[in-house]
């Protein structure tokens, strides 16, 4: 039994940490946030992701990539998402994820070697079909390929994937209170197939989908609850901590439970879907369900228990509740995926 | 990662499995068949039962060989735990000792103790209770007055227990007793062993909102203890009791998650039977007690890999207990709301409810004894997360 991360996929968790912490924190973030006619794709963390291998992790290592798997995957998407960090990240891995699994040689020869380096952007769309519109896909605007389901109408018959391409789309940015990404609602033609698989491809890349949204979920629920609890244990009123009232400890302390068992969640999710164990479809539902609950508590609780100064613009709570409450809606939200996890066990 | 077991592992699963299956009657796998037999009868079959199973190699799994244990790894007694559950085994009937007592004498006691208290246990000779709780000393479990005077060789014992597990069926008990007048709170108290079939104890039972009488009280009058049964230090009981409860860092869940989720089953059956399993808001809530009871199960996987790999587990039995206990009320709140006008009838659609009533009243108590939740959030805030006391 080995329910842990190994030291190899600790290092890579600290590597990522340790860049956000030294060369793109919460000012840049929030440089990115404010700068609202940007793009909100940083040239400088992309750059990073590009070297450091974030983009390769789960590309075979025949096309340029490391060949790890899932679970080191949302290692890099938990620390993203503790850092709160900007840029087509997941969409560019999810892309070749989705030609990793059911693309032509000839696809994955074109794609996954620039998708793994950083010189081609990607971008995923899981609502609606192609052609039409794909309604607030994460960074549709910079994508160089676009990965969204065919109608069932259009070429891809099967009800599989088509790759879209930028010169055949039109992309009209969607404003959004989670600033920390930028969504663009895409009009698209009928692009090309993916030959592979129908629709139970699109459940797959759906499943490695939700599990790095839940991911990001988990890192911004413990980010959120390690600097609240810095906080309480030095804020001081009536004379003492803040942290030394029963009322905020017990809160904190169910807090610290939820995130953990979220965590758990999370982990065995990844691994399930990477290796495809039985019951991998119940572990995905419950990991995305008690990660967005967990999450948007823990950074609900970040502003409550920095006082007002949580509700500060200047305050960095507001960027840790507003990406946690978009991501908890995204791929289903709880309740879709408690009745998801009705269906499946009762 | 690495979900799976070692082939030993395995071999052991598959030995026990089928040695619960030929030892364990259908009948007992009933449910509701403990629940109606008389409280002494059914103590007694499962006592001789669990002998049985000590005798046939299953008890002690993961003890050393030399304690009469099996000597096994801590993934045999996770299988233990849930292959137990699974095959509807019954309670074990010492269930302080085994899990506190023993390793704790492992630790600290005497030669002589480790041979008069250890085999017996495991045995069932002698079945062991826990003298913590007192009527004034609960949370607070050093405010307790049973207090001890020394007299020649002995101490005489005066005070009163409460909330003791199986007290009416103990032989012996092992106590928390100031044995020192005055000083600090968590100073001068011994945990002496106590023989309760003698002049001076007496055990009563005290009967429960579910009806059923796990618990007793225990008084103690002018009750003679050699000094030499002393578990630690004369005085030092505070730190024998500390390391006794230590003990409980390393039950990982396994048992609790594979107990609740056939309860799950049990509760969607009902639901199902009342045609209230298409109802939206039930199907929520289900799924919601579910996500934490899968939870557990992945926090089980947690502890077993910590445990395995020698890992200080600190304070982290708070987090399980915190778990499994919130889980496993919420489980049985559910219940309530699935049989909605008739939550409280003990027969609905023909369908005899009791048994499942008394898990669900049982349900109350769990957030309770073993330190109760808001004990266990107050650890975790102040030992974890390092909030000022």
């Amino acid at each position: 039994m080995f329910f842990a991360l190994t030291d190899d996929q600790r290092e890579f968790d600290a590597a990522v940490r340790g860049y956000l912490a030294d060369r793109f924190d919460l000012d840049a973030v929030r440089g990115v946030v404010e700068d609202t006619a940007g793009d909100g794709h940083p040239a400088s963390l992309w750059k990073a992701a590009a070297e450091q291998g974030w983009l390769a992790v789960g590309v075979p290592e025949e096309y340029e990539g490391l060949g790890l798997g899932l679970v080191e995957v949302q290692v890099i998407a938990r620390a993203l998402g503790a850092g709160v960090a900007p840029g087509p990240w997941r969409g560019t891995v999810l892309a070749a994820e989705a030609i990793r699994l059911a693309g032509s040689s000839e696809q994955q020869a074109a794609w996954l070697p620039r998708l793994a380096a950083g010189d081609a952007v990607g971008a995923v769309a899981l609502r609606g079909s192609a052609p039409g519109r794909l309604p607030a896909v994460e960074y549709g605007a910079v994508a160089d390929v676009v990965v969204a389901p065919g109608d069932a109408d259009g070429r891809s018959a099967r009800g599989g994937f088509v790759l879209l391409e930028r010169a055949a789309i039109t992309a009209h940015p969607q404003g959004s209170y989670d600033a920390t990404t930028r969504l663009a609602e895409l009009e698209v033609g009928d692009g090309e197939t993916v030959p592979g698989g129908g629709a139970e491809i699109v459940a797959a890349l759906t499943a490695r989908a939700t599990v790095l949204v839940a991911a990001d979920l988990v890192g911004i629920a413990r980010e959120a609850l390690t600097r609240t609890v810095a906080y309480d244990r030095e804020r001081r009123q009536f004379g003492v901590p803040v942290g030394s009232f029963q009322a905020v400890k017990h809160v904190l302390a169910d807090l610290h439970v939820g995130v953990t068992m979220a965590e758990h969640a999370v982990l065995y999710a990844s691994h399930a879907v990477d290796v495809d164990l039985p019951g991998a479809d119940l572990a995905v539902a419950v990991a995305k369900a008690k990660a967005g609950d967990t999450a948007v508590e823990a950074t609900a609780a970040m502003i409550q228990y920095h006082g007002g100064i949580g509700y500060t613009w200047e305050h960095e709570a507001h960027l840790f509740y507003k990406r946690a409450k978009r991501l908890a809606g995204q791929l289903g939200d709880s309740d879709a995926q408690r009745a998801r996890i009705a269906e499946l066990t009762m | 990662m690495d979900l799976t077991y070692t082939a030993a592992e395995e071999d052991f699963r598959r030995e026990l499995r089928s040695w619960l299956r030929a030892n364990i009657p259908t009948e007992w796998t009933r449910p509701g068949f403990w629940e109606v037999l008389d409280d002494t009868e059914g103590f007694e079959m499962r006592r001789s039962w669990e002998r049985d199973k000590a005798l046939a190699g299953f008890a002690g799994i993961g003890w050393p060989t030399e304690y009469g244990g099996r000597g096994g790894t801590p993934g045999m007694k996770a299988i233990y735990d849930e292959e137990t559950v699974l095959a509807h085994a019954p309670r074990t009937v010492n269930p302080l000792g085994l899990a506190f007592l023993a390793p704790t004498v492992m630790v600290i006691g005497t030669d002589t103790q480790r041979k008069e208290i250890i085999g017996p246990l495991l045995r069932n000779e002698v079945i062991w209770c826990q003298g913590f709780s007192e009527p004034g000393a609960g949370s607070d479990l050093a405010a307790l007055a049973t207090k001890g005077v020394r007299d020649g060789d002995d101490f005489i014992v005066n005070g009163q227990k409460m909330w003791t597990t199986y007290a009416v069926h103990g032989d012996k008990i092992f106590t928390m007793v100031r044995t020192e007048a005055g000083g600090a709170k968590h100073r001068g108290i011994s945990m002496l062993l106590i023989d309760m079939h003698q002049p001076g104890v007496e055990a009563r039972p005290l009967k429960q909102m579910s009806g059923a009488s796990e618990f007793g009280e225990v008084f103690f009058t002018d009750a003679r203890v050699p000094a030499v049964d002393c578990l630690g230090e004369i005085g030092d009981g505070w730190r024998t009791a500390m390391l006794l409860l230590s003990f409980e860092r390393g039950a990982s869940g396994i048992a609790q998650y594979t107990e609740f989720r056939r309860q799950y089953g049990e509760i969607v059956a009902v639901a199902k039977a009342l045609g209230r399993d298409r109802d939206p808001v039930i199907r929520g809530k289900l799924a919601r007690v579910l996500t934490e009871l899968e939870c557990l199960r992945y926090h089980a996987m947690h502890v077993l890999t910590q445990t395995e790999q020698g890992r200080d587990l600190g304070f982290e039995a708070s987090m399980t207990k915190l778990q499994w206990s919130e889980a496993f009320q919420d489980l049985w709140e559910v219940f309530d709301d699935v049989l909605g006008e008739d939550a409280t009838l003990d027969v609905v659609a023909g369908q005899d409810l009791r048994a499942l009533h008394g898990q669900a009243m049982w349900s109350r108590s769990v957030t309770i004894w073993g330190g109760s939740s808001q004990v266990q959030r107050t650890i975790i805030a102040e030992r974890v997360l390092g909030l000022p006391r």
